[in-house]
């Protein structure tokens, strides 16, 4: 029987070309251009090696988001993943992590059979790290988060989960949700090959009506999420001074003085 | 059969067009660039000159251009003195000129009118090589697979990996290459249009420099143009200079051109947004032959790049290029003999066109323009002849050819290389 695993993906706008509008304080993503969110690299990389040591897997990606997602789907697609749905209606604009959690859990259940759900940990563009484990809640299933490295083993979904205080191995019976770490493994690129197909193939794009939900239960107004206020916080000004080679002593008696450093 | 008509290696100009020009003729084309979004790692100084663009994109003036050229400079920079040409004309609505443009914003405004127009345009992957099947090419190679198609145009760029690892190319020596690093400097518009006497905020200012005074006397050539609300300002660097100079940095020179006394003042409180390299091809053709069985090379990649100092074009020639190379496969594939075809005809529809004919007529200008006599003599003396002139010394006044003459003879260069440089000027500028 196959073997179905699901990867969620979010589309963000690169990190490193973010800037920070020096009147608003708010970020600027408009000068960005978008990529998958760096854990959910890491999240298809964990689902393609189950498919390179396994017989008969079926990856499909999944992303809630708005049309222009579908680079992020044809990226993942290159990459080896089998079928791409992008979940998309106006109807989802404004959602805190509640109702993408609930939207993408309906989406889902609506493929029919899973086996694995995998998501990167957390994005890099909100950072909550709730999605991933409110998709588990709402389906009901088992979750591994902070994982760094999954396989299986006598019909068990194996997860070794990096914890502060060292590395939890887990056993899950599927249907089990699974978080994976930024960095965890090494991405694949994609060949112009695979891109091909990828384009060839396409993705689909479904809407709200095609997930049976109810348009109160998603986007804003499906959010229970409130923002009071956002605020700025000064950076420290650093001093900048500079010390020669050979000046040594003079360095650590400045940080001495400063009380940085005690002898 | 093939896979694809034609696969396009290299969104720019070249490429882009190209592509358009197919992909408008129902060709089955593939647009590949290694850059993600396509065309984001390519670098020019930025002016596009004249209208070659509209022949496959009609509606690019209204497109992604900055400012369009109403006065062109040309200087020479020594250390404390600028001599310069600034031309200003309001014939330049009936002559064309050019618009600055910003290639992040333009290239992909481009690659996105080629997938309008039906091309597959997949960016992020680099190609290996030409897959190659008795003489002919039949396709690319990536990571060890083909993509077949029935002709290859090359367009890839100063940086032509495929036609080097493909064996048509040799690998540019330091006479065939220039290294260009680029600034770009966030001013408000209003404060651009002002400080170059501009008459509109649609109008802009173009400039080429001799920089004559760097350290170490290094040969460099610079520019500014000026974009609706940033400067671009670089410089064009002498690769064998840079080589034989161990205390000169490249990046030390666009610092050096920027610090100048007649630059600084119109850079002053703007911001460094992008900074950037890029090989600059130079000394005309840098192939043997511009087709072969199966591929044709267009834009930087051949070489298709104009400096006699006083402009410096590229786009132009790489549109050109990319169009015709386009015409050409559509011609053979007319007559069913669009696979694997000697593309000869594109040499010869090319021939027809300003690219190859200015190649022709500028063979050698950069014996000229990297001379020692333009970037240092020449200025030098018109330096002296300037002072001399414009100034009151209470002493009797000189005729101008005295005045050269004294200065010329004062200078310890050799007056043959002088005299051999200016006949080049006059024959090949």
């Amino acid at each position: 029987m196959t073997l179905e695993i699901v990867v969620m993906i979010k589309q963000v706008p690169d990190s490193q070309e973010v800037v920070i509008d020096p009147v608003t304080f708010t970020l600027n993503r408009s000068a960005a251009r978008n990529v998958i969110n760096p854990a959910d690299e890491n999240a298809i990389e964990a689902a393609l090696r189950i498919k390179d040591r396994e017989k008969d897997v079926h990856i499909t990606v999944i992303t809630m988001g708005p049309p222009f997602a579908e680079s992020a789907l044809l990226d993942a697609m290159a990459r080896g993943v089998d079928d791409a749905i992008l979940v998309s209606d106006r109807a989802f604009a404004g959602a805190d992590t509640y109702p993408t959690g609930l939207t993408l859990a309906a989406t889902i259940t609506k493929m029919g059979k899973f086996d694995i759900i995998f998501a990167g940990e957390e994005s890099t563009d909100s950072s909550t790290g709730h999605v991933g484990p409110g998709v588990a809640e709402f389906l009901g299933i088992e979750q591994a988060s902070y994982t760094s490295n999954t396989w299986i083993e006598d019909g068990f979904v194996y997860a070794e989960r990096e914890l502060e205080d060292g590395i939890e191995t887990v056993r899950m019976k599927p249907p089990c949700l699974i978080t994976v770490l930024t960095n965890s493994n090494i991405p694949r690129n994609p060949t112009l090959r695979m891109k091909i197909d990828s384009f060839r193939k396409g993705i689909k794009t479904w809407s709200l009506a095609d997930i049976e939900l109810k348009p109160e239960w998603v986007g804003l107004k499906g959010s229970p999420t409130v923002v009071k206020s956002m605020r700025t916080i000064n950076e420290k000004k650093r001093e900048g001074k500079k010390f020669k080679a050979g000046e040594m002593d003079k360095f650590v008696e400045e940080l001495v003085s400063k009380g940085i450093l005690k002898l | 059969m093939s896979e694809f008509d034609v696969i396009v290696v290299g969104a720019g100009p070249a490429g882009a067009s190209a592509a358009i020009k197919l992909a408008s003729a129902k060709a089955n084309v593939l647009l590949v660039d290694r850059a993600d979004p396509p065309g984001s790692k390519n670098v020019s100084g930025g002016v596009l000159w004249g209208d070659s663009l509209s022949q496959v994109a009609p509606d690019w003036e209204k497109g992604p251009v900055e400012r369009y050229v109403e006065a062109k400079g040309v200087s020479f920079l020594t250390k404390d003195s600028r001599i310069s040409i600034d031309f200003r004309s309001k014939k330049f609505g009936e002559y064309k000129s050019g618009y600055t443009v910003l290639r992040t914003k333009f290239d992909a405004w481009l690659a996105k009118k080629a997938k309008d127009s039906g091309a597959m345009v997949v960016s992020g992957v680099t190609i290996d090589k030409l897959s190659m099947k008795d003489g002919k090419a039949i396709g690319v190679e990536q990571a060890g697979e083909t993509i077949t198609a029935d002709a290859v145009i090359i367009a890839e760029g100063a940086n032509s990996r495929v036609a080097i690892n493909s064996g048509i190319k040799k690998k540019p020596s330091d006479r065939h290459i220039a290294l260009g690093i680029k600034e770009i400097i966030k001013l408000p518009e209003k404060t651009i249009t002002e400080r170059f006497g501009l008459s509109s905020a649609k109008m802009g200012f173009a400039s080429e420099y001799v920089l004559g005074f760097l350290d170490g006397g290094v040969k460099a050539g610079g520019f500014l143009y000026t974009n609706k609300e940033s400067v671009s300002i670089g410089a064009v660097i002498s690769m064998g200079d840079l080589r034989n100079n161990n205390q000169t940095y490249s990046f030390n020179i666009i610092e050096q051109f920027k610090e100048h006394p007649f630059i600084a003042p119109l850079l002053e409180g703007g911001r460094v947004e992008e900074y950037s390299a890029h090989l600059v091809p130079e000394g005309g053709l840098a192939v043997n032959s511009i087709h072969g069985n199966g591929y044709m090379i267009a834009g930087d990649a051949a070489g298709f790049t104009f400096s006699n100092g006083l402009v410096l074009q590229g786009m132009n020639y790489a549109i050109v290029s990319g169009i015709v190379a386009a015409d050409s496969f559509l011609q053979k594939k007319e007559k069913g003999i669009g696979a694997g075809a000697n593309f000869s005809n594109y040499t010869d529809n090319l021939s027809k066109t300003f690219v190859l004919k200015d190649m022709k007529n500028f063979r050698g200008v950069d014996a000229v323009t990297w001379s020692n006599s333009i970037h240092q003599t020449i200025p030098a003396i018109a330096e002296e002849a300037m002072l001399n002139m414009f100034s009151e010394s209470g002493e009797p006044k000189e005729h101008l050819a005295k005045i050269l003459f004294k200065s010329l003879k004062e200078r310890k260069e050799s007056k043959k290389d002088l005299a051999m440089d200016l006949y080049r000027m006059m024959r090949r500028m």
